[in-house]
């Protein structure tokens, strides 16, 4: 018995020893880029994962770590760890954070900090007035305006005349894609007098299908099945991960196709590629990715970044396997939208 | 002396081996599911000593970022280097209210699985007292947790009331009331009354500063009263169940319910107050968290304190002494899990390894004993619910 204690020990105190001896020397050029990731964790094949991979796509400029979150209980010691580690810039990742980053902000004046998908804003308690925070950069994204052509782009697809979308969590950041793609077709509609239904939002009113979260893979397949009894042949899930679900049920039922979002799901999500008519993707790593380019050049800004059609933040993927099934005049259209919207000339 | 340290041993020689081996075999994960250990799989000698100093910088980053971390500790004064230890105990507090609310369960042969769904409506009631009424500084914020531990004493109460009265297993009734507290909260951060204005997305007001614990070292650290609290109900526990009837009658229907019934001792009313007494406890702890570190309610406030105290009552071996131990130590791996995984790239979830490791031997201290060869590993006390007809 005793010799295997001491083994044991020893082994720990050696590693200890070693360790001690080893640990890396810093190095001295690069700044250090820290990301403190959302719930949902760094493999979730969609925000998080697109922010972390801007991340990586730095190195030879920074230093870049994350830390994951498994509650909103972490976002400020996440942050304060960096503080700690003396981090150039602290990235949070997804709107929630935007509180604790702008608090952080405010207390470390000299450190650069930025927010995915939120403007990063110094408000009061009731959100009556809010202000810029000079070494905060809001990175937010007009989904909208590519969700517009995709909804343009459904509205002409669609054989059955009914095209539908659904969200994760009514979250701002989700309702707008929702909202972009509603128009779209309304746009169709009003150009080529016709009368294409959307189900599972109502621009108007700002309501519609939500499953109630990002994870649900049963709900979002219910949802997607209940879409195409209602007679949707497109459909639109803004849910992260879930995805995934209606993408199979366009595969098993051969009834609808599927609009993926954020990265382009022909390369993200490639064993669906035969069921995605196209991608609204959201430029998410290369804002990631900018940011930390600036505060490497010593360029960093607090002006908030606002991803859109004509800077490339948002864009619409190309059709892949579908581009010999979507009629040329249709495509040409759907680029032209973009055009228009793009230099301000069709106002969403 | 010599039965001091023998009463010592026999309690803590199982946990203290369970952790030395969960750290070892942790160590083994970390060496392996390193890149750059990997790749020097063909030199037998540099593989080891790759692999030993991975592993050393990953557990001294723990270490670091759990304890004392002497790159804090430079120009300020050496005490800012235990900004580390203020925030594993900071941690530890719900865990500790959480981990009494499972332990004490234990003692009178319940399994109480519904300890989240008990600190999730602890949470709700120290949120709106906090956030919708003023009140003098002290009065609010016990206003605040008593309406915590009030909400969370009738939710726990009631598993209890359903097993007295109807024999409803408390397992499977709490299980299904951890469900209902996680959609209620969803619910209830949707109405005008809890969300915060202009806002759409699950979160309440922040409580009035009258209603948030005070700091315990200067407003750099969170630590809070918390613990102070956390500690009292420990010690409340103890002299509950050791120095009470009510306890002894507790301990009685734990140790076995047909005899306690026989010696004339209620068993309903029993399984009644242990419920509701748990309920209250991790009521208060889901107080605790909002009113001490959180300040806002939302809609994962719960995190995972309840499934964790599980583990936790499992490790204090549900004895409140051990529970506190056991909190401190689970809030050590989490905190210090964050240093080691920016220091080190090594993943955070290895913690989860290191902590389900640990269960994993103290439940099966045959296991132990067959490593060590150990031959009086005290077993005895462990205290585990009585199965599924308890």
């Amino acid at each position: 018995m005793k010799k295997t204690i001491k083994f044991v020990t020893l082994f720990a105190a050696l590693s200890l020893v070693t360790g001690v001896v080893a640990a890396p020397a810093s190095q001295a050029a690069k700044i250090k880029a820290c990301i403190v990731l959302d719930t949902g964790g760094v493999d979730d094949h969609s925000f998080n994962a697109g922010a972390w991979a801007g991340a990586q796509a730095s190195t030879a400029l920074a230093d870049v770590s994350y830390l994951p979150s498994s509650s909103s209980a972490d976002f400020a010691p996440n942050i304060k760890k960096f503080l700690d580690q003396k981090c150039a810039i602290i990235i949070g990742v997804g709107f929630s954070i935007s509180g604790e980053i702008v608090k952080a902000a405010k207390a470390n004046p000299t450190t650069k900090f930025a927010v995915v998908d939120d403007a990063g804003l110094d408000c009061n308690a009731d959100y009556s007035v809010c202000n810029p925070v000079a070494n905060v950069k809001g990175l937010t994204f007009s989904t909208d305006q590519a969700a517009f052509q995709a909804g343009y782009l459904a509205a002409g697809y669609s054989k059955t005349g009914t095209v539908a979308t659904y969200g994760g969590a009514p979250y701002p950041t989700v309702t707008i894609f929702m909202d972009g793609y509603a128009k779209g077709v309304a746009y169709y509609n009003s150009v080529k007098k016709k009368n294409v239904k959307v189900l599972g939002w109502d621009p108007v009113k700002k309501t519609g299908t939500f499953v109630g979260d990002f994870s649900n893979t049963a709900k979002a397949s219910q949802l997607s099945q209940g879409f195409e009894q209602q007679g949707a042949d497109v459909i639109m899930p803004v849910a992260g991960g879930l995805g995934a679900a209606t993408a199979k049920q366009s595969q098993t039922s051969g009834k609808s196709v599927t609009i993926w979002v954020d990265t382009d799901g022909f390369y993200s999500a490639p064993q669906y590629a035969s069921v995605l008519l196209t991608t609204v993707a959201k430029g998410l790593g290369n804002a990631v990715k900018s940011v930390i380019t600036d505060t490497a050049t010593r360029r960093f800004t607090g002006a908030s970044y606002v991803g859109t059609l004509k800077n490339n933040g948002v864009s619409i993927s190309p059709l892949h396997n579908f581009s010999s099934k979507v009629p040329a005049a249709l495509q040409a259209e759907v680029k032209r939208i973009g055009g228009q919207i793009a230099s301000g000339s069709l106002k969403i | 002396m010599k039965k001091f340290w023998n009463r010592i041993a026999g309690t803590a020689l199982l946990p203290a081996l369970s952790f030395l081996l969960a750290f070892v075999i942790s160590g083994l994960f970390i060496a392996l599911s390193d890149a750059k250990v990997l790749k020097e799989a063909s030199h037998p000698l540099k593989f080891m000593t790759t692999a030993l100093s991975t592993v050393g910088n990953a557990y001294l980053a723990l270490f670091q970022g759990s304890i004392f971390d002497p790159n804090l500790a430079h120009g300020h004064t050496v005490w800012q280097g235990f900004y580390p230890l203020s925030e594993t105990i900071v941690t530890a507090t719900p865990l500790i209210l959480t981990g009494l609310a499972v332990a004490l369960a234990f003692q009178s042969g319940l399994f109480n699985i519904g300890a989240q769904g008990q600190f999730i409506f602890g949470a709700i009631g120290a949120s709106y007292v906090g956030f919708h009424f003023h009140f003098s500084p002290v009065l609010h914020v016990f206003l605040a947790l008593g309406a915590a531990i009030a909400l969370s004493a009738l939710y726990g109460g009631f598993v209890g009331l359903l097993k007295a009265r109807t024999g409803a297993h408390e397992v499977i009734v709490t299980i299904m009331l951890n469900y209902i507290a996680g959609f209620f909260i969803l619910w209830i951060l949707k109405t005008t009354t809890f969300l915060r204005p202009r806002r759409i997305d699950p979160i309440a007001p922040e409580v009035n500063p009258s209603a948030q614990l005070p700091h315990l070292a200067g407003a750099n650290f969170r630590l809070h009263a918390g613990i102070l609290i956390a500690l009292l109900a420990a010690y409340f526990v103890w002299w509950l169940l050791n120095r009470t009837t009510i306890g002894f009658q507790f301990r009685a229907v734990g140790a076995n319910a047909a005899a306690a019934k026989t010696a004339g001792i209620s068993v309903s009313r029993v399984t009644i107050a242990t419920m509701a007494l748990c309920g209250a406890l991790a009521g208060l702890g889901g107080g605790v968290h909002v009113l001490g570190s959180e300040h806002a309610l939302t809609a994962d406030i719960g995190g995972s304190f309840g499934f964790d105290a599980i583990t936790v009552a499992l490790l204090g071996r549900a004895k409140p002494t051990g529970t506190v131990l056991a909190a401190l130590l689970f809030g050590a791996l989490r905190t210090g899990g964050r240093t080691m995984q920016s220091n080190t790239t090594t993943p955070l979830d290895i913690v989860l390894v290191i902590q389900a490791l640990i269960v994993l031997f103290i439940a099966a201290p045959t296991l132990v004993r067959f490593i060590f060869r150990v031959k009086n590993l005290k077993t005895k006390d462990a205290m585990t619910a009585k199965g599924w007809n308890g």
